[in-house]
């Protein structure tokens, strides 16, 4: 038998490694290495958003994410001016007039085409845009921003008058010139089935909707038909960004030219500002309160809820949680809304000296034991850690209950079984609209066991919730908002932190624009070289 | 072996069953309102019940499992109440970035250990060996969400080698395999010190046996006695583990998707449990599940044609 020459572990030679390298070396130059598609390239603008669509008919829609999208591909009759307020300018409409307290006439300019070869806009479209939302048979979620319209009167092709049973302050900023009053074709819609999510049969806006990737991105691209001011960019790239910190280092990789950034990330991203970039720190409309159950047996007497009111160090809640980029706030209405107060009842820093003498009027035994509930967020798990300081020194000791958003949102319901009677303090937040009867009718006696968790129950209050949305005269309203704050604060049901702020940073090649609440108008984007 | 695959099937149908019907308990006895959360504030109470209705959440438990399940036998799950869209579709998008994302990890983290840990056991005690010990434990050692950041810092932000975000544009496969990069790697670099420990000891225990010593008598050379004896049995329990890890690497893929805001049915699953979107968390659980117990069929039925006497022996 003959030994085989024993082989060695396969080795490389200088030819095979040779032969190996240049065949990858052309392999690469061949294929060549695919190209990041970068931000800020001219044609294309790339902007985040906060989380994916669920649907872009305003019969469904749910949130400012699928909002931001919806008031590029489409057109109001009036709509928001995008220099950080709630003023509205013409948009669809040539002219938009309120005749009395429940009429307004309006008209269209001609010439206004949908995409996809549905034709011209004209007042039928609108008449059927806003009669759908108050159609029983759609079940629109959005029903409500429309208040008490009845219907639309069509004179001609491009005119008509809108009647409400009732007088509706909040028509022109939320039916008219908030997403709810976007104009669908209804040749298109009713081709469609009568509703659609995310595949919108036309539109008559700046951009059309280009494609929707679920969980990634939504491709607007300017639309060739579109009679007014050409559109700044070929493409808009809108991400679904969930995570702030993902959008932080995508900005700072140059993948983003804009986009809403986490208050935390506001100083260092100032100390080493990324290359040719500016931040502004803009205001939200997101509103953040202590709310305390006045029917917990605990929380019964109104000098509990009082001390608990002075106890709390708002401004060091409002420092250590928001970094100081936000204001203290008077109650749920923002600055430069109609009803907004410049100052609460209750001192910014409070008065634990008042709150120990409320206790000891009381006859409170100390320590007073009391549960927390807390959305589990880290801002506003920090804000409720400042507020158990601030307790604790007046002796309160406050445990905090951390719950998720889902769980955490149906505590003080009464159709979800007998919890509400349990809870005891809560930090809560709402998200308002442009109008101030938004950021108050939850706290009416309509909404106890629904959202008002408080149990806040005020026969002046809700009187009064009634009439200024019945009034157009903005001094009657700013009067009535300011005393419907006071009451909700001196029930001693409600410790107003903030209503926050939207941080946004973008490139400065580029022009941004927002809306009053912090939002990117993605239709007033424009490069930083456009002349205004 | 088709008796054998037949069984196993069997088996791993059970296992699905008991599996999806247990998660299904569990996630409908978490406390939350999934109407509520998606609806927001503006929702009267009749529009939640009736969302809530659309989701069958106004039926007892059983009969929502029993619906779950004669939807799935006709291949229906169901339809998402909020979007419109059918469940099938949503999870069937997503689908495709996760098996990607996670075959590249386990893919690239085989390529690179076994070698690793074949080198390592020849050269046992070399420089070589004791190096690819320390970095193995490292690569064990270090969060995967730890590799992730610090990639993304690295060579996307600082660099720019490699793109921040996103799974590339649809239909362009290099600018996909692109984005794949970074997310692979930082789901597969611990696999790669697990492979390579694993393979070392497997080979170590196999190189001693009766078999190689007779075979090195018989005069082979040692790559053949390597490639075609010895790491052939060496790899059987690798490739179990490497079932498993697939398993395992669909729950870790959630942090990749979330960290460079990638699609896929990890972060799929996470928003819908978060607002209690039940359909899609069951399309997800199913498919996830489904995964798993497909990956560890696949690593059993691999063994047992890698090693006949596995095969006869659960033959019998």
């Amino acid at each position: 038998m003959t030994r085989k020459k024993p082989e060695s572990w396969p080795q490389s030679t200088r030819r095979a490694f040779l032969q190996d390298t240049s065949l990858a070396l052309i392999g690469l130059a061949g294929g060549g290495v695919p190209g990041v598609s970068w931000a800020v390239n001219g044609d294309t603008l790339h902007i985040r958003n906060y989380q994916d669509l669920t649907s872009l008919d305003s019969v469904t829609s749910l949130s400012a994410a699928e909002g931001i999208i919806s008031a590029a591909i489409n057109q109001n009759l009036l709509r928001f001016k995008p220099d950080g307020t709630w003023d509205t300018k013409l948009d669809a409409a040539e002219s938009f007039e309120q005749i009395d307290a429940t009429h307004y006439a309006f008209r269209l300019k001609p010439g206004q085409v949908f995409s996809n070869g549905y034709g011209e806009m004209t007042a039928d479209d609108v008449k059927f845009s806003f009669e759908r939302m108050v159609d029983p048979a759609m079940n629109a979620i959005n029903r409500p921003d429309m208040g008490p319209l009845s219907h639309v009167e069509v004179h001609d092709r491009y005119s008509g008058t809108f009647v409400l049973h009732t007088p509706y302050a909040a028509f022109i900023p939320v039916a008219v010139a908030g997403p709810s009053g976007e104009i669908l074709s209804r040749r298109a819609v009713t081709a469609a089935g009568g509703r659609f999510t995310t595949d919108p049969p036309c539109s008559s806006g700046p951009y059309l909707l280009k494609s929707w990737q679920a969980q990634r991105k939504t491709v607007l691209a300017r639309n060739p038909q579109w009679a007014g001011r050409k559109s700044a960019f070929e493409e808009i790239h809108v991400y679904a960004m969930p995570d702030p910190k993902t959008a932080e280092m995508a900005f700072e990789a140059g993948e983003l030219d804009s986009a809403w950034i986490s208050v935390e990330t506001v100083a260092p991203f100032k100390q080493e500002m990324p290359d040719n970039s500016s931040i502004r720190v803009l205001p939200s409309g997101r509103n953040y309160w202590l709310g305390m159950n006045q029917e917990n047996p605990a929380l019964a007497d109104i000098r509990i809820r009082r001390a608990i009111q002075y106890a709390i160090d708002v401004e060091a809640v409002v420092e250590a949680a928001w970094f100081g980029l936000a204001k203290v706030s008077a109650g749920p209405i923002p600055e430069g809304m109609t009803g907004h107060r410049d100052s609460a009842l209750i001192p910014p820093r409070g008065d634990p000296e008042k709150a120990r003498q409320l206790l000891a009027e009381a006859q409170v035994k100390l320590p007073l034991r009391l549960r927390l509930d807390v959305n589990n967020d880290a801002l506003e798990l920090t804000a409720v850690q400042v507020m158990q300081w601030s307790l604790r020194k007046v002796g309160i000791e406050v445990e905090i209950d951390a719950q998720d958003n889902s769980t955490f949102l149906t505590i003080g319901r009464e159709d979800m079984g007998d919890q509400w009677r349990d809870v005891q303090l809560f930090m809560q937040s709402f998200t308002g609209l442009a109008d101030p009867y938004y950021s108050l009718t939850w706290f009416t006696s309509a909404q106890l066991g629904l959202w008002n968790w408080e149990r806040f129950s005020n026969e002046e209050f809700d009187r009064l919730s009634d009439l200024a949305l019945a009034t157009t005269v903005e001094a009657e309203r700013n009067r009535m908002y300011h005393r419907m704050q006071d009451l909700m604060e001196e029930s001693g049901c409600y410790r107003f932190v903030t209503n926050s702020v939207m941080p946004q940073i973008y490139r400065n090649t580029i022009k941004p624009a927002f809306r009053a609440d912090g939002y990117a108008m993605l239709r007033d984007i424009r490069p930083a070289d456009t002349r205004t | 072996m088709f008796a054998f695959i037949i069984r196993r099937g069997l088996l791993s149908l059970l296992i699905l069953f008991l599996a999806v019907s247990l998660l299904f308990g569990m996630i409908h006895m978490v406390p939350g309102d999934p109407a509520t959360v998606m609806l927001g504030p503006k929702a009267t109470p009749e529009l939640k019940a009736e969302y809530s209705r659309r989701m069958g959440l106004d039926r007892p438990l059983v009969i929502q499992l029993g619906r779950f399940y004669a939807g799935l036998a006709r291949g229906d799950l169901g339809v998402d109440p909020f979007s419109e869209r059918n469940v099938v579709n949503i999870v069937w998008e997503q689908l495709p970035y996760t098996m990607m994302l996670v075959l590249a990890a386990i893919g690239g983290a085989s390529l690179l250990g076994i070698p690793l840990g074949c080198f390592s056991a020849i050269r046992r005690n070399s420089l070589l060996d004791r190096l690819t010990a320390v970095m193995s434990v490292a690569f064990i050692a270090i969060p995967s969400f730890v590799v992730a950041l610090y990639l993304l810092l690295w060579l996307a932000v600082k660099w720019r080698w490699f793109p921040a975000m996103g799974a590339g544009e649809s239909g362009n496969f290099s600018d996909q395999a692109y984005h794949l990069v970074l997310p692979a790697i930082a789901l597969g670099l611990g696999w790669v010190g697990y492979i390579a420990r694993l393979v070392r000891a497997s080979m170590l225990e196999v190189m001693e046996e009766n078999h190689i010593r007779t075979a090195r008598a018989f005069g082979l050379s040692e790559r053949t006695i390597i490639l075609h004896y010895a790491l052939r049995i060496a790899l059987l329990p690798t490739v179990t583990i490497l079932g498993l890890g697939i398993g395992s690497m669909l729950s870790g893929a959630l942090f990749a998707e979330i960290v460079f805001s990638r699609p896929g049915i990890g972060k799929l699953l996470y928003d819908a449990v978060l607002t209690r979107n039940y359909p899609i968390v069951m399309g997800s659980v199913l498919v996830t599940t489904g995964f798993f117990v497909l990956s560890t069929l696949a690593a059993d039925v691999i063994n047992a044609f890698l090693d006949p006497r596995l095969r006869e022996q659960r033959g019998s």
